[in-house]
């Protein structure tokens, strides 16, 4: 049932994708930051896990929850210290964030070597469904993903803060006039964010292998799931991660030596959307700022 | 005086915005400001609620030129000029700016809840929402309409309401015929003339002189960033210089 393992592979890896994307998302509506460290957060969220479940011996668990907790922390102070000076040079920003990306790689390069590493699954077994093995590990990490974004779904939708994240999203000059710390809220949304970030590494981590370069290709596909989705809406970082997570699992499984292709896949379905709608499926339009 | 605004200049760069401005409202008034086309009504309106100064800020480190904003703005015998934006609001002066931006993407009713976003007191939030439902019924029917969908007439009254949402001393409304069919404009004068009796000051900037002299307590007249007359609407008229040369009727 090879339809079933790339139906499962697809819900994973989109799964994955969403969370970075709605992070990414957020960070770049309410702080217009286009956040290139974005995926570097998940790889030391993964790193973080793995020296505390493989070298301490404490339960993964743990591990992940520290590893959300840390990073969230590691964002923030990142935020304060190199991004908030340069915040509206939206050049700066870029250049500064991939520096900080790589700063990361190198740091874990140092401490941790680049070899390949891994960190065993929350729950051992598998469950086979129709002929096809799947692992608790999967199921778990779909259903946490899924857990998660419905909470952030809840928390954006029906509270305080998420009604103030929303329309500075939306207009940052008329939130200050409704009484919003624009600052404030963009730090908050920086958090919120880089703890997604974190959270995708903490429940993938299981299922991929670890590597200090392990930030690129999930870079990549997340910003092909931006351009897909429309920059900006949340609702298209979801169903566009979707969209890229099966388009790759499909190329993976179905096309020979399909493994090499996957990089090519978002490339391609990037091109595809800016030649065709440059908007995305679902293009927010901002207010402009004067 | 509720709002005293005393020697203001604002310049963008090497542009003088606003040159020199004193001027103040009395509680209670409904104050206008008229004048042509790029006069700096809207960058007044702008300085008073904190929004050139949050430019400012924002703008610190680039290599756009830096704005100056030297003068005093008093309200309720506190300085706003040293305050940010958003601690302006707390304080009762509200700024319902240019072009409506309501916030496009949500619907009326978070839209309205942004407005209440700095009150406390859930009671009074939902009187302030019953009294803005009662002031402008059509937003009521519309309350999980995304905004951006309403006519344009509908997005002031969303943005007048949303003002209203943080209960005002003071609301600040920044061209709200601009753009509207005639009747519509009528419609919000008419609102305007309500909120007045509501007991909240206001200070109205806008281009349709004849209908606005025929509401107001006082008017300011501004030109090339300077005020060169005020008055009530019929001392301003009879000035025969003001009526052609600045207010072009």
């Amino acid at each position: 049932m090879i339809l079933l393992d790339i139906f499962i592979t697809g819900l994973i890896s989109g799964s994955t994708y969403a969370l970075l994307a709605i992070g990414f998302s957020i960070i770049f509506g309410a702080a217009r930051i286009v956040n290139l460290a974005h995926t570097a957060f998940y790889m030391v969220a993964s790193y973080c896990i793995y020296l505390v479940s493989t070298k301490m011996g404490i339960h993964p668990g743990w591990g992940m929850i520290m590893a959300v907790i840390l990073v969230t922390l590691l964002g923030t102070i990142a935020y304060q210290i190199v991004i908030n000076p340069i915040r509206e040079h939206h050049g700066a920003v870029l250049i500064a964030t991939i520096a900080l990306a790589m700063a990361f790689q190198e740091i874990m390069t140092l401490i941790f070597k680049s070899s390949y590493l891994s960190v065993p699954a929350l729950i051992k077994g598998f469950v086979p469904i129709l002929g096809v093995k799947v692992f608790y590990q999967q199921i778990l990490t779909f259903g946490a993903a899924f857990v998660v974004m419905g909470g952030l779904w809840i928390l954006l939708m029906e509270t305080r803060a998420g009604l103030a994240i929303r329309a500075t999203a939306q207009d940052r000059e008329v939130a200050n006039l409704m009484g919003i710390n624009e600052s404030r809220i963009a730090m908050l949304a920086t958090a919120i964010s880089v703890g997604l970030a974190g959270f995708a590494g903490a429940i993938v981590v299981p299922l991929t292998v670890i590597n200090p370069r392990m930030w690129e290709h999930p870079l990549i596909m997340m910003m092909a799931v931006v351009v897909l989705g429309g920059l900006g809406s949340l609702k298209g970082s979801f169903v566009g991660a979707y969209i890229l997570g099966f388009a790759e699992s499909l190329v993976v499984f179905l096309i020979p030596a399909g493994a090499f292709l996957k990089g090519s896949v978002a490339l391609s379905i990037m091109i595809l959307v800016l030649l065709i709608r440059p908007d995305g499926l679902f293009g927010v339009s901002f207010e402009e700022e004067r | 005086m509720l709002l005293d605004v005393t020697n203001l200049t604002v310049s963008y760069d090497k542009a003088v915005l606003l040159n020199n401005i004193s001027m103040h409202v009395d509680e209670g008034e409904l104050v206008s400001m008229v004048g042509p086309n790029g006069a700096g009504k809207s960058t007044l309106l702008r300085t008073i609620s904190g929004l050139v100064a949050w430019e400012k800020e924002i703008t610190r480190r680039s290599t756009q030129g830096d704005i100056i904003i030297k003068g005093s703005v008093i309200f309720n015998g506190e300085r706003m000029d040293q305050i940010p934006a958003n601690e302006i609001v707390k304080k009762g002066l509200i700024h319902c700016p240019e072009r409506r931006r309501p916030f496009r993407e949500m619907t009326v009713l978070d839209n309205l809840m942004a407005g209440a976003y700095l009150m406390k007191d859930k009671i009074q939030t939902q009187e302030n929402l019953d009294q803005v439902y009662q002031l402008f019924p059509v937003l009521h029917g519309r309350s999980k309409q995304i905004s951006g969908t309403l006519s344009g007439g509908e997005q002031q009254m969303l943005a007048v309401g949303r003002a209203l949402m943080s209960t005002p001393k003071l609301l600040c409304i920044d061209e709200p015929s601009t753009g509207l069919a005639p009747m519509m404009r009528d419609e919000v004068f008419k609102k305007i003339m309500e909120i007045k009796k509501l007991g909240i000051t206001i200070l109205l900037v806008e281009q349709e002189v004849k209908m606005v002299f025929t509401m107001t307590t006082r008017n300011y007249v501004l030109s090339s960033g300077k005020i060169i007359a005020e008055g009530t609407g019929d001392q301003l008229l009879q000035d025969e210089i003001i009526r052609k040369t600045y207010l072009g009727l």
